[in-house]
């Protein structure tokens, strides 16, 4: 994780925007699962701003907190064949793992 | 059935833990003195052993103390569990896990453990 | 050592059955904690206190809650906009025991609000975080592997297997609370409890109930206990 990386600003999103996750390198303490990356979804809910658990994770007091978001899924995207129209699934990120999708 | 991406839900770039089984420890899991087996043999209808608060009291303060992080010894637990300590009931499970955890990373080592064990039972026994 | 209750006047109460061996498994616990002290890993003072903590947290005070957000509109809209604060009203302060609560706990409790079209459940994939001062510690289907890979690919299956079957038209919503916020399911009341108090509606509303995989019913005052349920499709597992 590049400490360069610092472009996004600490909240770009707002309820009902459209964003996807990226599918960032690894780092042992990323908490941005597997399988929702590349995946779009909707944000539902800004939560709280904080360090990301990366740099929490490695005691960085430089680092700068961010916002978190709760981004709701359709289960149709995120799983093929999923067989039940209305189902969804919702997870929290820290903004620098989302970018805005425009559809 | 065809892998999914992303499926099984994997938690991002899982460092092994060690799977090369600790002697100490597998003579005290094969001995299988665990909670379901005694309890119903003393008529104790406690669900739980009277240390497994106290465990979880421990691992609370390894993750605040940092010596061992939540996520770090959670995946460690999820492998052993399905490896080494499969089958052996939780909180027994969970116990394994920690020791074999904490040896595995250094922070305590098989001979020291051992001893303390020793003195610890004896204590335990003339009380 | 067995200790004998000895009473003077007609009640006999029968000495409490104990473990009375000492078994491997006790003496590792203490060894190791004694021996992560020494080491200066944590000091006896903290293990203490969050052995405190942890002895005193359990499932009833979510159910207070839930009970007082079913009978008491303007609770309901507080618990709504700050689910944590409004914990304090069922004695539940998160931020115990440290001042600013655990390190796998928190202080961003979300309430998830079904409707009779929106059924939530909860999981954690990455560890089983859990609101563990609303409902004491998790119970061991909730951390297994088999729970968490299993409920978000295949909800409804796994929702089965604990007797509850929701029509497709419901849209079952799964949290993954894989940061900081933990949450509690905030159920719909079932018909059949007009005019009940708010603790014969506690009594209804389980610790399964607010994780998500129970419906709490008028006729149901336990949470089942479930068989050991191997995975039917084995998965690779998520550590090679």
């Amino acid at each position: 994780m590049s400490s360069a990386d610092t472009g996004n600003a600490p909240a770009r999103f707002t309820v009902g925007d459209r964003v996807r996750v990226k599918d960032l390198p690894n780092l042992f303490y990323t908490r941005t699962q597997m399988y929702v990356r590349g995946l779009t979804g909707t944000i539902a809910a800004r939560t709280y701003v904080d360090l990301i658990p990366e740099d929490e994770a490695w005691n960085r007091d430089d680092a700068q907190g961010e916002q978190f978001y709760i981004v709701r899924f359709r289960q149709k995207d995120l799983w093929e064949g999923y067989p039940f129209h209305n189902d969804t699934l919702q997870s929290e990120f820290p903004d620098r793992w989302l970018e805005p999708v425009s559809e | 059935m065809s892998e999914q991406r992303g499926w099984p839900p994997a938690a991002a770039n899982n460092p092994r833990v060690n799977l090369v089984p600790i002697p100490l420890l597998e003579a005290i899991r094969n001995d299988d003195k665990t909670w379901e087996k005694l309890a119903p043999h003393y008529g104790v209808t406690n669900p739980d052993p009277p240390w497994k608060v106290s465990l979880y009291a421990t691992c609370e303060c390894l993750a605040v103390g940092e010596a061992l992080p939540l996520l770090e010894r959670r995946r460690a637990e999820d492998r052993l569990g399905q490896t080494l300590y499969r089958g052996t009931p939780a909180p027994e499970q969970q116990l394994l896990a920690l020791a074999h955890i904490m040896l595995s990373r250094g922070l305590l080592n098989e001979e020291e453990l051992a001893r303390r064990m020793n003195i610890v039972r004896s204590r335990l026994d003339t009380s | 050592m067995r200790q004998s209750h000895e009473h003077d006047g007609s009640h006999e109460h029968p000495a409490a059955p104990m473990v009375d061996e000492i078994t491997d498994f006790e003496v590792l616990e203490i060894a190791v904690r004694e021996l992560a002290i020494e080491k200066g890993l944590f000091t006896a003072e903290d293990h203490r206190r969050f052995t405190e903590w942890a002895e005193q947290i359990g499932p009833a005070a979510g159910s207070r809650l839930v009970a007082k957000a079913w009978t008491d509109p303007a609770f309901k809209a507080r618990l709504l906009a700050d689910a944590t604060a409004a914990c304090r009203e069922v004695d539940v302060d998160w931020s115990e025991p440290t001042g600013s609560g655990t390190a796998s706990d928190y202080m961003n409790l979300r309430v998830l609000e079904d409707t009779p079209t929106l059924h939530h459940v909860i999981v954690c994939t990455l560890c089983s975080c859990y609101p563990r001062p609303l409902l004491g510690h998790s119970p061991y289907w909730y951390r297994s592997p088999n729970y968490r890979r299993r409920l978000i690919r295949w909800p409804r299956q796994v929702l089965m297997e604990f007797g509850l079957n929701l029509p497709p038209e419901v849209e079952v919503r799964v949290e993954d609370s894989n940061q900081k916020c933990r949450f509690i399911v905030l159920p719909v009341r079932p018909a059949g409890t007009e005019n009940w108090t708010e603790e014969q509606l506690a009594e209804i509303i389980t610790r399964d109930c607010v994780i998500g995989v129970a419906l709490p019913r008028p006729d149901r005052k336990a949470d089942d206990v479930l068989p050991v349920h191997k995975a039917r499709r084995p998965v690779r597992s998520e550590h090679d």
